[in-house]
């Protein structure tokens, strides 16, 4: 049926969205900055994805590795670049955030070449067949599962670990968290790695559907996953979940049956023009 | 002591200064603007390797009339914004003889205005869309427009292949939306029905939703316009998702780009361009092993666009009657000329008249599938 095969292609985008959200909210619930530069780390992602599928055959040690590299690479740049910046007003670590990512852009074109760059065989295109007429490639089911997983596993996280326990409390009262004997600094770090290896795992998956990796993949990413938190209600992690999946849907079935009137960016920010309208703090604030 | 080094200093620079003004004197300049950054650096790259060849190729024969030809290159970004005031830099400060455009419609528009308001000759050398030749008489554009292609697309798919129930998808810019309305102009006349229609934008690459909506329209061609990194993911999700009708796509496609991302799905595709690798003409196959030789990668229709702008330049200016502009403008107009492309000539616009060769993947390769050659239905506008 096509209705449900276009809300399953919308769930699958929302996912992707999802895992790229996630890290946004996080760092933004942490330090009430904006971190466009999230969005350079997805593309990273996706080209150690199909570099290391590349050269050792093995997607999920592509993906593993794209996650650890980047998770690092994350944490290395709140150090370089936001640690120094925390005393001053946000706007500039937001500026400074933009000005790393449309670096990004050129660095990765400097080093991985103007062209796209491709899987040798493209693992996971097998068609599986989930509902009657509708089939779907392994490599889309896999995005939500791994979104599903991921997810989960943060859950878990900040629910039942000392470490998920006391991130919570940094974001709610820091200097409670702190006198409390809790690290901000490390969990800071933690956030971090965290976002920033979900944003990989996004970046791979979209090289898995796509076939095709380019230094600009970021570019739709960096202001779409702001509309998404904003939307979300900014610093919650559930708000962010939902309004990826909404904005997943919206967009799919916008792209058909909208597609001559706004085309399908124009239509993610004009649904969250809509919904501010109505609920200017997103659909879920931070509480 | 100060005034013996600045006097030293006038001295070195006025031997600079004169020793470059010797040698730039027997160099004859021609502008190209190229993205060589941003989004379109692929092509960009492509056309700045065909164009560069097409240069040593002219320099290593002599160059024209006994000058050698100098490319002044600028990175354009292909954006309007950065075009404009490079095409100034160009006239004013390089003083170029002519201008040729690596880049794509949006860059090469801005361009030519200016270069048509200066009255220096300006080629195309890919940019399709219609207003570029419409700047004035000093513009030119040696590959089709978007129109015409879209013609040949609409013969090939209604007449040539028998398909008559077509599903179109255009992506929504310049290039696209010309080649979109060319097909409609004929697609009665070849008795196709255009079934549905989706637009979509040059940053998509996730195309999940327009695939299941086809699945359900059930047509038996797509005609899709798009670049090889839209075209790419588009043609594979489409098979992916068992839709295995024919897709006949453009020049946006032509390069071994598109085969590489859209791999197996990508055998079978057909698009109309401008250049046959399977040609056994002398002057394109030059032009093939000296790309692929240069580039390290196989050539492609910018790459042999570009080649074939340079070549119009260097012909009309080996043939033209006198040292100004009018005459160089006056030569490239008359020009009758075989090139990797193939036979080039212009009409009162300033627009090519050719043949169109459609390919085919076959085997992982693009390969000669026919020619359309149907004057009265190329024909672009002359006003």
């Amino acid at each position: 049926m096509l209705a449900v095969d276009i809300l399953i292609q919308g769930l699958i985008q929302g996912s992707i969205y999802a895992l790229i959200a996630l890290g946004l909210t996080l760092v933004y619930g942490l330090l009430r900055i904006l971190h466009v530069a999230h969005a350079s780390l997805f593309t990273l992602g996706g080209y150690l994805g199909v570099l290391v599928t590349n050269a050792t055959g093995s997607l999920f040690l592509a993906l593993v590795l794209a996650m650890l590299v980047v998770g690092f690479v994350g944490m290395a740049s709140y150090r370089i670049i936001y640690r120094p910046l925390l005393s001053r007003p946000p706007l500039i670590a937001l500026i400074a955030s933009i000005g790393v990512f449309i670096a990004s852009e050129e660095v990765f074109r400097l080093i991985f070449g103007p062209f796209s760059i491709s899987y040798q065989t493209t693992p996971l295109q097998s068609q599986i067949d989930i509902l009657p007429g509708i089939m779907l490639s392994e490599a889309r089911i896999m995005v939500v599962v791994l979104a599903f997983v991921l997810l989960l596993g943060v859950n878990w996280l900040s629910r039942r670990t000392r470490l998920g326990i006391a991130a919570r409390a940094s974001v709610v009262d820091p200097g409670m968290a702190m006198s409390s004997g809790v690290n901000v600094e490390t969990i800071r770090y933690a956030i971090f790695f965290i976002g920033s290896a979900f944003a990989a795992a996004a970046g791979v998956m979209v090289s898995l559907l796509n076939n095709l990796v380019e230094p600009t993949m970021g570019a739709v990413p960096s202001y779409k996953a702001l509309a998404i938190i904003v939307l979300g209600g900014l610093g919650s992690v559930r708000g962010a979940l939902i309004a990826s999946l909404l904005l997943g849907v919206i967009e799919t079935f916008g792209t058909i049956y909208l597609d001559d009137i706004l085309d399908r960016d124009s239509i993610a920010f004009a649904f969250l023009i809509l919904v501010l309208m109505i609920r200017p703090k997103g659909i879920f604030t931070k509480g | 002591m100060l005034k013996k080094v600045q006097n030293l200093l006038i001295a070195g620079v006025m031997t600079l200064a004169g020793g470059m003004g010797a040698a730039s004197a027997e160099n004859i300049k021609i502008g190209f603007n190229v993205p060589l950054t941003g989004f379109a650096a692929a092509d960009g790259q492509s056309a700045l390797h065909g164009a560069e060849l097409a240069v040593q190729q002219v320099n290593a024969n002599g160059g024209v009339n006994g000058n050698m030809l100098e490319l002044v290159v600028y990175d354009d970004q292909a954006s309007p914004k950065e075009a404009a005031p490079l095409a100034i830099k160009m006239i004013t400060q390089d003083e170029v003889v002519a201008g040729v455009s690596g880049s794509y419609s949006g860059s090469t528009r801005a361009a030519a205005t200016i270069f048509a308001e200066n009255s220096v000759p300006y080629i195309s050398a890919y940019a399709i869309h219609p207003d570029i030749t419409r700047a004035g008489d000093y513009v030119f554009r040696t590959s089709f427009m978007g129109e015409v292609q879209g013609r040949a697309g609409a013969k090939l798919i209604g007449e040539m292949l028998g398909k008559k129930r077509v599903t179109m998808i255009t992506l929504n810019n310049d290039f696209g939306i010309s080649l979109a309305n060319g097909f409609k102009e004929k697609a009665a006349d070849f008795g196709i029905e255009i079934i549905s229609e989706y637009e979509y934008s040059i940053k998509d690459r996730e195309f999940g939703a327009i695939v299941s909506k086809i699945k359900s329209d059930n047509p038996d061609a797509i005609y899709a316009s798009g670049y090889f990194f839209t075209a790419g993911p588009l043609v594979s999700q489409l098979r992916a998702a068992g839709l295995d009708q024919p897709v006949i796509g453009q020049e946006g496609y032509d390069g071994q780009k598109f085969i590489e991302i859209a791999g197996a799905a990508s055998e079978g595709v057909m698009i109309t361009t401008s250049l046959d690798r399977d040609s056994t003409d002398p002057v394109t196959k030059a032009f093939i092993d000296g790309f692929s030789g240069k580039a390290g990668y196989p050539a492609d229709m910018v790459g042999a666009s570009a080649h074939t702008a340079i070549l119009v330049l260097a012909d009309a200016m080996s043939r033209a009657t006198g040292n100004d502009n009018a005459s160089l403008r006056d030569a490239i107009a008359s020009t009758n000329l075989k090139a990797s492309t193939g036979q080039i000539s212009f009409n009162d616009l300033g627009e090519v008249r050719k043949d169109v060769q459609v390919q085919v993947v076959r085997n992982g390769n693009w390969h000669h599938h026919s020619i359309i050659s149907d004057a009265v239905l190329l024909a672009p506008p002359a006003k």
